[in-house]
């Protein structure tokens, strides 16, 4: 086996990130042009450049687990590859579903971010910290991220939703506007990653804290952990709000944008904090 | 190919003479066969819409397609004249992709000027006046206005008041299948609008009119319920989308209405149309979350921001049917100036073989080195003779004015078509 794994160059799996990335770029450079023209601008050959980066992203990862023989999540650059790949998965099934191709302006961009972020953080390094050797990081970690991964789109769909409603209500309707999804669509869409990010964040939080039971005994005062809980009581409200008080549109909108700076704020503000969630051990 | 174009539309010619020139179907056929009998005329089709009257030929002579116009309708000649246009070669393939492509339709981008020229080229195909020629143009120009339809966005917004009522709802709705609209005063242009929203998939249709007996006729032609108009607020609250055309000098439906209603329909947004004069809905409601309140004004603003969309592009379909112009010029020509050269060089030899064969007896004599060597020089005599024109020709493919100096050259050296 170990011999078999020598086969490969051990530095593959960054070579391959590096092609996701530029590749990834031409995304980035769709979005931007889009952004500042105000119309879509080449998104077919941006999608498909995106789609085989994400082919190239998915071959690194797994190049990475097999090196490190270990899911590989626990280094900085591990992470935010992983994160940028399951947006992009994220992304490609609901453009697959829905066709809404704006999306991308606010996909792109953050895969795009995420990869390079990811790139630069690499350490060759493989070692695992042995407090991260367990079981739970199969369970937990997915989780989070696939969590994370839908209540982005969640966020794209609530801020497309609140550009179409200025539009509307503004009465001066603009090129791009003609693109963008309709009100239904964008609600429809927030409200549905929501009902499928939510439960994975929960149940993610659920899995951290039985974690840091089996190890300590009791739940780690690590930085991540109040700002996840802040986080996921954001989304809580959200849901409230949407099942009780019948909300949508604009104000889950609002919402759901709240929410996922939580999120941002988590992920990146936990790695500036330090703790245990920081990737980087 | 020497293409001719002699038409009018609405731009040189008033409805007055535009209807007595339009061609049904069955005179359409008529009158391309009788065309096609005069000899200058070898292939052509007729477009006849309540716009435009245009003859396509394949021909060199555009004062005969005038003249056959004036007799064939009976029109005095200086009467149509001065509403004529006519279009040669590069200036008629121009025209010919820019009204295929609704460049050049009273409303830019109006999508059945395509469907129109289709059919006329498919009676002139039926009625056998079609040669290359004309397949050649006529499937460029569908491809070229397919082009212009999919890379410029000149057919995309709406341009009328209730198309734009339907798109806007599009966009507040996503699929119109399922939803409701409800009807309020049963005027000409509500009708319009429901009449659009229908077609465009809405599921059923609520109306209400002071008058009950008109809201049951209206409600029947478009299947739906009536209610009677000093309820309609009972039962506004199933409709997602309100058109309000009522007389009314007050607002029927006012802030706190409108508020109570996106609370019974538990947020589910709802559109206002408000199409009537005076207005019948407080334009603050618009204010209210979900709710979305247009006037008639609103509706012309969104049309006007259309229309000047529509312009720009229509500039940028103008650029690309100019390189089509070009690509499909230079096709047609090194497609002509080809065999011509061909049937020069053939010409030349046979000319260059009769007179040795006539001379025959006078060369008996000489030995066969001295026949070969005449054999040789009246050869590189004919390839001297040749060596201009071709190199003219191949040329020619690229200019403009290529076509009839192809026929000049055919002319000279007398060749005939095959």
């Amino acid at each position: 086996m170990v011999t078999h794994i020598k086969c490969y160059n051990p530095r593959m799996h960054v070579v391959l990130l590096r092609v996701a990335l530029g590749l990834y770029s031409i995304g980035f450079l769709h979005a931007v042009l889009t952004a500042l023209n105000k119309k879509h601008t080449f998104f077919r050959p941006a999608l498909w450049s995106v789609i085989a980066g994400f082919a190239c992203h998915v071959a690194s990862i797994i190049l990475r687990a097999i090196e490190v023989r270990y899911l590989p999540l626990t280094q900085r650059y591990e992470a935010f590859s992983f994160f940028a790949a399951l947006a992009t998965l994220g992304f490609l099934i609901v453009y697959r579903k829905y066709r809404i191709a704006p999306l991308s302006v606010f996909a792109f961009p953050l895969i795009f971010i995420m990869t390079f972020i990811a790139n630069l953080f690499y350490d060759p390094s493989r070692s695992i910290p042995p407090i991260l050797r367990s079981n739970w990081i199969y369970i937990h970690t997915p989780l989070v991220f696939l969590g994370y991964a839908a209540l982005f789109i969640a966020f794209s769909a609530g801020i497309l939703y609140l550009l179409q409603e200025r539009e509307l209500k503004s009465k001066r309707p603009t090129r791009f506007h003609n693109r963008l999804p309709s009100l239904e669509v964008c609600d429809d869409l927030a409200y549905k990653s929501l009902a499928i990010g939510f439960p994975l964040i929960t149940l993610g939080i659920i899995s951290g804290a039985l974690w840091a039971q089996s190890i300590w005994g009791a739940w780690a005062g690590d930085l991540k952990v109040l700002l996840s809980f802040f986080t996921w009581f954001v989304y809580l409200l959200l849901i409230h709000y949407r099942l009780i008080a019948g909300w949508r549109g604009r104000k889950a909108a609002y919402l759901a944008i709240v929410g996922f700076i939580g999120v941002l704020v988590t992920f990146l503000g936990a790695n500036y904090f330090g703790g245990l969630h920081t990737f980087n051990q | 190919m020497q293409l001719a174009i002699v038409g009018l539309s609405h731009k040189t010619a008033p409805v007055e003479i535009r209807e007595r020139l339009a061609f049904n179907n069955d005179a359409l056929r008529s009158a391309l066969t009788s065309l096609v009998e005069k000899s200058e005329v070898k292939e052509a089709m007729i477009l006849s819409t309540c716009n435009r009257l245009e003859v396509v030929a394949e021909s060199s002579d555009d004062r005969l397609i005038r003249e056959f116009l004036c007799e064939y309708r009976r029109i005095p000649h200086e009467h149509l004249v001065k509403h004529l246009y006519s279009y040669r070669n590069v200036e008629a393939i121009r025209h010919v992709f820019r009204v295929t492509s609704s460049l050049d339709s009273m409303m830019v981008g109006e999508p059945q000027i395509l469907g129109q020229v289709k059919e006329a080229y498919r009676i002139a195909t039926d009625a056998g006046t079609v040669g290359m020629h004309l397949s050649a143009l006529m499937s460029r120009a569908f491809a070229v206005a397919k082009k212009v339809r999919s890379e410029t966005g000149i057919s995309q917004s709406a341009v009328s008041i209730s198309y734009a009522a339907v798109e806007l709802a599009r966009k507040i709705f996503g699929e119109l299948s399922g939803k409701t609209v409800m009807i309020i005063g049963a005027s000409k242009m509500g009708e319009l609008a429901a009449k659009h929203l229908k077609r465009a998939g809405i599921s059923s249709v609520l109306v209400t009119n002071r008058t009950f007996e008109r809201a049951v006729e209206l409600a029947r032609v478009f299947e739906g319920a009536a209610v009677p108009f000093d309820r309609f607020m009972d039962h506004i609250d199933r409709a997602d989308i309100v058109i309000s055309s009522t007389g009314a000098p007050h607002f029927i439906i006012n802030k706190p209405q409108a508020e109570q209603i996106i609370h019974r329909r538990k947020n589910k947004p709802i559109f206002f149309i408000d199409i009537a004069v005076p207005r019948d809905i407080d334009p603050s409601v618009n204010q209210i979350d979900n709710a979305f309140l247009y006037d008639i004004d609103d509706l012309q603003q969104v049309i006007d921001a259309n229309l000047k969309e529509r312009m720009k592009e229509a500039h940028r379909a103008e650029e690309i049917i100019d390189s089509e112009v070009q690509a499909f010029l230079l096709k047609m020509q090194s497609r002509e100036v080809v065999p011509t050269i061909v049937q020069l060089k053939d010409a030349l030899e046979k000319l260059r073989r009769d007179e040795i064969e006539r001379n025959r007896r006078h060369l008996k004599d000489l030995t066969p080195e001295q026949q070969t060597a005449i054999d040789q020089i009246t050869q590189a005599l004919v390839n001297k003779i040749l060596h201009h024109p071709i190199a003219q020709l191949k040329q020619m493919a690229h200019d403009p004015q290529g076509p009839e100096l192809v026929e000049l050259i055919r002319k000279i050296f007398n060749i005939k078509a095959q």
